[in-house]
């Protein structure tokens, strides 16, 4: 499948030395992901029907327990351990309300530890045995099966419930990201959706109006060309193929905006998912047009965007610019600040535009990206009810305000709006306030809330892949059934490893 | 040289251009670096090749930001440690496999000898979880323990030691010398500028640990210099002076130490190959 | 208890304090691990490795079939055939360069040498700045994208075609330093008699130099090769500050070591089939050195 191209090269000079690979060339290898299976791995193509697995969520009262009080009775500052995976600009201002919580109080001390990000913080929270692990983590959208399955969570549901504590305010999509069979796993932190960065002096030169940038896929086809005819940019969109940006949102994204479930088992929550469905002919419609915008010169694409930042750094390119790009909504701090440091040569901060994420039909919604905050269970109720009340901080409406106007992200709660500074920031600065909206108008339903899957990471370094191949060239259908097995392959063998 | 007749001057005058188009070659990369980590932000992507702007904020700011000075406190405490430990096992696994009669000495240096064939990369799965059940990820022991002994030194010592008479050892036993008197007054001081070769070669690899580091430390006061720098690394990009600012600091300590002990480092890195 | 047996035991008590520390080490952190990724790779394991169950012997032979490690050994095996050429080549070439008594050669030495100073870590860093194809030097300076506009689109790092290699040079470049001290030193190790007299039976500058200098260079350079193959089979570092294993989706720089513990392999939580990757490239790397030591028929050893 997806490594195919290389193997026609395998009889090289040195096959003496290698004897041992190439001994087996011959044999046409499968995925690395079926080895040791002797059944046939699951296929989506109708034979092996989904047998739904029990649906019998898991109730909050087999789940570890959540008692707020205990703190009250807890003597002499509790200490607790927070991994986070923040870097640069994010990584200060956490640090910053972190100084705040710790300053405000005397009976919780919380220390911050960066793992470098979301894969190595997940990664090394997999690895370490029960004795060392953290008090609280920071965890991606994409982590939610995999800690789940690891029984080493007290869900903050369980301390919801048992504060009584208010969530009326919150934006449902946030809490439902994070909401699967039942129970309310992880308490949304720092949320944010991709969103349409443009350049608009390069809509100006075009001939565009600066203020109405693309929403859907024909717009959005439109004005590239506008904008590669006129020479305003050599391409009018930007896109790149990272399974932590474009690779996962083509799909994931796309298909939530259409209601559209990405796997069975209502997106994975109500029982955890056994297919993918994105090979559907959603998937072939949607990518096929992706590629015909990059074959026709009006996309470019940066590849799989290794420095996490490859797609807005073509914007400032100064021999080849494209006009616009997706990226995600955190990265609008940074940008500005970027641009207002001179990077790019003669824009200014007010010429980045940002609007929703383009998509099929304009409708507006996005998923929910960035990460969730999860209480380990340790064991010990005080530290549970410690974190509980750490959690609530960094929650509540004003330190959700903050957090907001300083990096970019979304609030998860509306209360947060009426507050300073966001509350300034959002009045003086729409830009902040897109991907706000946008999350807000979504429809809230199983398939636009978007998919929970065990091997979630693993899985969009798949469609990230295919619809990198499919970028270069490849045929679409192929391509995406070819991932789609791949997919349920990794599917079946984390069912059947962590069942 | 008398017997050299050939005309020198052209042929000295190539040699010279060779060996200046090389060197600039291979201090380009060095070059670049130096000049983003003097130039302020927004003149790092303008004329990257010319230093036309100076300031040492960057620097300073990598030191404070990257928390450096600590990163390099601990690449140096375990690499310290690691270097001690591993001259001294290799001194007494070497002695013992040469002077000492104890059974199935054959087997055990045998074993010595296998896990010089088992890279470091198979273990670490393994040695990850080891590690962690002793409660030793984020110490120093974690970060050293694994490394504190080797079969490479043994061997390179034991092929000293051999060289040695055996009736010099049957002597000194009869003299009352004892094999501790033995290793002091001879064995060692015979030994010592291998020593000192492989010291900086077991120096040198701790210092460069990359994947270990980054494996087992959860917690950023413990970060060695390496897995400090991918820190720094996936902290922003659209920083790149800030980087490369990190990548001088990182680099100046361990030219310190060569240019210091650049004996050793020859015959270090030329150890294995004059033993044979 | 006869003397002989005496004596073979007498020594008993002190070897087990000289050996104990050693052999306590190696036999924890080398040989039980060595053994338990044996045993593992033959497990499924859920994505904590706290349950594994055995699925059979024959996922190693799966594994081995596999297209990801079939691709993975082939990238590492293309890795190798750049790194080890060209960087013994460079290196003999700067050693026999430097190797004569003139003006300044000390900083010329010092220069060629000074790339032994930069960690992994440090030359990565320095590489992926010349090479991004954004904010990188390279893609900075005009007159070079005209003449080779990958470097900017889509990026050195980023194009399937000069990714391994990209990441190559700057592997060859971190390891230069080390390869000219060595050649350097095996050099001043031959007699200059030896080349004197070949001078004398009117040998040329060229023959001279393969037939008296590169034979008399062999086991210095069979200790290079060794280092610099181990190396490269190893090579992890660079790969994960440079591409990630990436461009997808050939996964054009995805090694055997990254395929184990890159971010991204797509087998990132699975214990089982990490520890079977990792159990036969050390067996591929046994079969190597076991060529290497063989097919130059000289027993040198290198260190970890």
């Amino acid at each position: 499948m997806n490594m195919r191209t290389t193997k026609t090269r395998k009889n090289a000079a040195f096959v003496a030395l290698m004897a041992i690979a190439v001994s087996a060339c011959g044999g046409g290898g499968g995925s690395i992901v079926d080895s040791g299976t002797t059944e046939a791995p699951a296929t989506s193509d109708g034979g092996s029907s989904t047998e739904a697995p029990s649906t019998s969520a898991a109730p909050l009262s087999e789940l570890p327990p959540c008692d707020p009080t205990a703190l009250d009775g807890a003597d002499g500052t509790v200490e607790l351990t927070f991994w986070h995976g923040m870097n640069g600009e994010l990584e200060k201002s956490l640090v910053a309300l972190t100084d705040e919580y710790n300053a405000s109080q005397t009976k919780v001390k919380i220390s911050l530890e960066n793992q470098g990000g979301y894969e190595q913080t997940l990664d090394k929270y997999l690895q370490s045995g029960s004795g060392s692990l953290p008090d609280l983590v920071q965890a991606p959208e994409y982590a939610v099966q995999v800690l789940n399955d690891t029984d080493s969570n007290v869900p903050v549901g369980a301390c919801i419930e048992a504060d009584a504590y208010d969530t009326s305010d919150f934006q449902a999509k946030a809490l439902d990201q994070y909401f699967t069979e039942g129970v309310q796993w992880a308490m949304p932190f720092n949320v944010s959706d991709p969103v349409l960065y443009y350049n608009k002096k390069a809509f100006e030169a075009a001939g565009l109006d600066p203020e109405t940038p693309p929403t859907s896929l024909e717009e959005l086809r439109t004005m590239s060309q506008t904008i590669v005819d006129s020479g305003a940019a050599a391409f009018g969109l930007a896109l790149d193929t990272g399974a932590d940006s474009g690779g996962g949102w083509f799909l994931e994204q796309w298909f939530a905006k259409l209601g559209e479930p990405f796997s069975d088992n209502d997106n994975g929550r109500t029982a955890p998912s056994t297919k993918v469905l994105f090979d559907n002919q959603t998937g072939v419609d949607l990518l096929t047009e992706l590629q015909s915008l990059v074959d026709d010169g009006l996309a470019y694409n940066v590849g799989d965007n290794a420095s996490g930042q490859d797609a807005l750094l073509k914007l400032a390119d100064p021999d080849k610019p494209a006009a616009m790009t997706i990226a995600t909504s955190a990265a609008l701090g940074t940008v500005l600040s970027v641009v207002a440091a001179g990077t790019i040569a003669g824009v200014g901060v007010n010429d980045i535009g940002v609007g929703p994420m383009p998509g099929p039909g304009g409708a507006p919604g996005a998923i929910v990206g960035g990460a969730s905050l999860w209480i380990v269970d340790n064991g010990d109720a005080v530290k549970t009810a410690a974190s509980w009340d750490f959690v609530k901080f960094l929650v509540s409406a004003q330190t959700q305000s903050t957090w907001a106007a300083a990096t970019g992200y979304v609030p998860v709660r509306s209360t947060a709006l009426d507050l300073d500074p966001v509350k300034t920031t959002y009045a003086e600065d729409p830009r902040f306030r897109v991907a706000y909206d946008q999350l807000g108008e979504a429809a809230d339903s199983p398939a636009s809330v978007g998919a929970i899957l065990g091997p979630q990471r693993e899985i969009r370094n798949i469609t990230a892949q295919a619809i990198a191949t499919i970028l270069q060239g490849a045929q679409v259908d192929t391509t995406l059934k070819a991932a789609a097995n791949a997919a349920n392959s990794l599917l079946a063998d984390y069912l059947a490893s962590n069942g | 040289m008398a017997l050299d007749t050939t005309p020198k001057g052209w042929r000295s005058w190539v040699r010279y251009a060779l060996l200046i188009v090389m060197a600039i070659i291979i201090l380009f990369p060095i070059y670049t670096t130096i000049v983003a980590s003097l130039k302020p932000g927004n003149r790092v992507l303008r004329n990257p090749l010319v230093p036309d702007s100076f300031t040492l904020d960057v620097l300073g700011d990598a030191w404070t930001q990257g928390r450096l000075g600590r990163y390099l406190w601990n690449s140096a405490v375990v690499a310290v440690i690691v270097t001690a430990f591993q001259l001294i096992t290799s001194i007494a696994s070497a002695y013992a496999f040469s002077f000492l009669r104890f059974p199935l000495k054959r087997f055990f240096f045998a074993i010595f000898m296998a896990t010089l064939l088992v890279p470091f990369e198979v273990t670490l799965l393994i040695n990850r979880r080891t590690v962690d059940s002793l409660g030793w990820l984020n110490t120093y022991q974690g970060l050293a323990v694994p490394f504190l002994a080797t079969a490479f030194g043994t061997f390179l010592l034991r092929q000293v030691f051999m060289q040695i008479p055996k009736d010099l050892n049957e002597a000194a036993s009869m003299d009352g010398l004892g094999h501790w008197g033995f290793m002091r007054e001879v064995a060692v001081p015979l030994v010592r500028p291998t020593l000192g070769a492989l010291g900086l070669f077991s120096f040198l690899a701790s210092w460069n640990q990359y994947l270990w580091p980054t494996m087992i430390t959860t917690e950023d006061d413990m970060n060695t210099i390496q897995s400090g720098l991918r820190l720094l690394r996936s902290s922003d990009l659209d920083k790149p002076n800030l980087i490369m600012a990190g990548t001088i600091i990182a680099a100046v300590p361990i030219l310190v130490v060569l240019v210091v002990f650049q004996r050793q480092l020859v015959r270090g890195l030329t150890a294995g190959a004059v033993k044979g | 208890m006869s003397g002989a047996t005496k004596r073979r035991w007498r020594d008993v008590p002190l070897a087990a304090v000289m050996l104990g520390p050693s052999l306590v080490v190696l036999v924890a952190f080398v040989l039980y691990p060595l053994g338990r990724a044996v045993w593992l790779g033959q497990q499924r394991c859920n994505v904590q490795a706290t349950k594994c169950r055995s699925v059979g012997w024959g996922q190693y032979t799966d594994v081995l079939m596999s297209n990801e490690f079939q691709s993975a050994v082939w990238v590492t095996v293309k890795f190798a055939l750049i790194t080890v050429p060209v960087g013994l080549a460079l290196g003999i070439g700067l050693a026999v360069l430097a190797d004569k008594h003139m003006r300044h050669i000390g900083f010329f030495r010092t220069v060629f040498s000074s790339t032994v100073a930069t960690s992994v870590a440090v030359a990565s860093l320095m590489w992926l700045f010349l090479l991004q194809p954004s904010v990188g030097v390279l893609a900075n300076i005009g007159w070079l994208n005209d003449i080779f506009p990958v470097i900017k689109e889509p990026g050195l790092l980023n194009d399937k075609g000069t990714a391994l290699s990209s990441v190559a040079i700057s592997s060859i470049w971190a390891n230069l330093g080390f390869t000219f001290i060595i050649i350097t030193a095996g050099l001043q190790g031959i007699p200059r008699e030896l080349q004197e007299s070949a001078f004398v039976d009117g040998a040329g500058g060229w023959r001279r130099f393969t037939n008296v200098t590169l034979p008399l260079l062999g086991p210095t350079l069979l200790f290079t090769t060794v280092v610099l193959t181990s190396r490269a089979f190893q090579a992890y570092g660079e790969i994960d500050l440079l591409t990630n294993g990436g461009p997808v989706p050939q996964q054009s720089t995805t090694t055997v070591t990254y395929l184990i513990y890159g971010s991204s392999s797509i087998i990132k939580s699975n214990e089982g089939l990490k520890a079977a990757v990792a159990v036969l490239l050390f067996v591929i790397l046994l079969g190597l050195s076991a060529l290497q030591f063989r097919g130059l028929g000289k027993r040198v050893h290198y260190g970890s």
